[in-house]
């Protein structure tokens, strides 16, 4: 299994461990990842509404720097799954953008024709590895371990541009965590927003958006939240002192934030330290 | 033989003059397949239950009035199959009937909407005619083709507050514009017809505007009419940074991408902070980035991070995009 890498912003700089995780596992299991050096950042979804055209077009270039080496471009970042599949959906159903967009690739010897999928890397393990082949490969069962399974927004919504999970009861993190053989938790938050693209701008709500997910997890009794966001697991672990400081009585604390590259490693063998996971702010 | 079945309806019900607090009754009634949850509230109310309250008019998507969770999620009762909502039920045959999310509750499944009409006086919802007074009814106002189609689809909203219920801005700030008043304010900006769009403007983009809206397509993937109310939320960011918002903290937030995405081909958080919020706010943040210095969580500086490979390609389609709109 051969795949394009998207470089998220994030992973480079404030979540390196996200990555670290991957990279130790990512040969148990058979995949190849070859890193997207030249692509770009994604906007972020901010660059939409900066400039719609900025966005198509870098996004373009993106998803053409696959397609050139004939890949599916994979990414481990929510919004940056929402910013590429967003245009790969304008760009491959309003008329003419296509042609338009490609005039300028050209000059970079690239051409986009929507040939490429994008695929986040929790679909990639639950569809393309296949959880049947991964539960063969568990070296560690997590079976003691309690997940409060925590999606955030930009792989679930807008569904029509996702499809994979009901935005509602979404279930393929839960069934990926319960393949490791750890047990999921209800909880209602699981669903929800992090806050994280309001934490400059609006502080204290973003905080409170943040906290409302954290005093969910906490209340049912989880050892970890588990997210396939980066950005998420910001808001939630780098921010997770401030958040909950506006909540009283609560059952403990603090709760520990796990990317799933770092769950499904320690399900695969590999230390906390060697995933990187005692570089979290909450231990 | 029609199909039917025995279906147990768990309706919230609460009357603050009465009741300490909210509880739910369990009504069951035995029903066919193609009746919709408001003919069922209808059908409980005449036959069973005279004092369940709720709002309701058109029977037919029109009038926005029949808000409410089902299931769990807000949506129209008049256009809500039981049948079909079965299939999304946790417990079987039953059907969870709450009021809508981010409101005051007068009575069972009734929520107080002035604080979203009041809203909707606030930012100006409505067209103020550029048109002389006195020419007003006397004169058709002609509108382009290719300008109705930028808020022909807005137009379709029914202010049923769906969105508002489902919108986890509100949850924490119920102060906050909402994704149904940002989506008017969008229709009423890119009206030509329409005189005050920067007063309006103003409005829109200051605390608690549309700058707070986190991206989080609540809004968007329950609208009950598919509006894309993010095309709305980003048009008015757009014509805000552009105008009446440049200065503003999230217009520089904003903007950041597209200056990193020239420079270096990716963000540079380390400084995405100071060009948000300036130099004074940061230093209330000062305790979190030591911490985050003691686990080596810091973005590198600027100038530690290298450009991306061929980034001079990039800047090139940047040079050309200048001169080209689509
Ligand atoms: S996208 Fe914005 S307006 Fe819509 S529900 Fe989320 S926070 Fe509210
Ligand atoms: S935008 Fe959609 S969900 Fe919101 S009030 Fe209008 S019709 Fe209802
Ligand atoms: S009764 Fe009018 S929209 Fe449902």
């Amino acid at each position: 299994m051969k795949y394009a890498y998207f470089i998220s912003c994030i992973n480079e700089s404030m979540t390196k461990e996200l990555d670290i995780a991957f990279e130790k596992w990512k040969t148990d299991l058979g995949i190849e990842l070859v890193k997207l050096e030249e692509g770009t950042c994604c906007g972020g979804s901010n660059l939409d509404y900066v400039s719609p055209k900025h966005c198509w077009t870098i996004n373009a270039r993106n998803i053409a720097l696959a397609e050139k080496m004939d890949l599916d471009l994979v990414t481990s970042c929510n919004t940056c799954l929402l910013s590429l599949r967003h245009a790969k959906h304008d760009l491959d159903t309003k008329e003419g953008l296509k042609e338009q967009v490609n005039e300028l690739l050209a000059k970079d010897n690239l051409e986009y024709t929507g040939k490429a999928q994008i695929k986040h890397l929790l679909w990639v393990l639950n569809e393309d590895f296949g959880l049947d082949t991964l539960a063969r490969k568990i070296k560690t069962p997590l079976k003691d371990l309690k997940i409060a399974p925590f999606y955030g927004c930009h792989i679930l919504r807008p569904s029509h541009l996702m499809g994979v999970d009901d935005p509602n009861a979404p279930s393929s993190l839960h069934q990926l965590i319960e393949t490791l053989g750890a047990q999921t938790v209800p909880y209602a938050s699981a669903n929800k927003c992090c806050g994280f693209h309001t934490l400059l701008v609006a502080e204290e709500e973003s905080l409170n958006i943040a906290a409302n997910a954290l005093e969910d997890g906490i209340r049912s009794g989880a050892d970890y939240i588990v997210t396939p966001c980066p950005l998420c697991h910001t808001s939630l672990d780098l921010y997770q002192n401030k958040a909950l400081k506006s909540r009283k009585n609560l059952p403990k604390n603090s709760i520990p934030i796990l990317h799933l590259t770092q769950l499904v490693g320690l399900a695969l063998g590999y230390s906390k330290k060697e995933l990187g996971i005692d570089k979290h702010m909450i231990l | 033989m029609e199909e039917q079945k025995e279906i147990s309806f768990r309706i919230y019900r609460y009357n603050p003059h009465f009741d300490k607090k909210p509880y739910y009754d369990n009504i069951r009634i035995t029903l066919e397949k193609g009746i919709t949850v408001l003919r069922a509230l209808n059908f409980i109310k005449e036959n069973i239950d005279s004092k369940l309250t709720f709002r309701a008019f058109c029977q037919a998507g029109i009038c926005g009035s029949c808000g409410l969770k089902i299931n769990g999620v807000s949506k129209l009762a008049c256009m809500t199959q039981v049948f079909k909502e079965l299939e999304d039920s946790k417990e079987e045959n039953v059907i969870l009937i709450e009021p809508l999310n981010n409101f005051t509750i007068m009575r069972d499944l009734v929520v107080d909407m002035d604080p979203l009409v009041e809203k909707l006086k606030y930012y100006y919802s409505w067209v103020n005619p550029k048109m002389p007074v006195h020419e007003l009814g006397k004169k058709e106002y002609l509108i382009s083709e290719e300008k109705f189609q930028e808020y022909d689809q807005a137009t379709d909203c029914i202010l049923c507050a769906s969105c508002v219920s489902e919108c986890l801005m509100m949850e924490v700030n119920p102060n906050y514009i909402s994704p149904a008043v940002l989506l008017k304010s969008y229709r009423m900006n890119v009206d030509e017809r329409d005189s005050m769009q920067k007063t309006r403007l103003k409005k829109v983009t200051s605390d608690g505007g549309v700058w707070d809206c986190t991206h989080c397509y609540k809004c968007v993937e329950h609208c009950v009419k598919n509006i894309d109310i993010m095309k709305g939320i980003q048009g008015l960011r757009n014509s805000g940074m552009k105008t009446v918002s440049k200065r503003s903290e999230g217009a520089k937030h904003a903007k950041a991408f597209i200056t990193d995405i020239k420079r270096k081909g990716r963000l540079v958080e380390f400084t995405l902070i100071t060009r948000t919020l300036g130099f004074i706010k940061p230093i209330f943040m000062l305790p979190m980035m030591i911490k985050m210095l003691l686990r080596r969580r810091v973005p590198p500086p600027s100038f530690m991070m290298s450009e991306i490979p061929r980034i001079e390609k990039v800047r090139k389609i940047f040079r050309k995009l200048k001169k080209k709109n689509f």
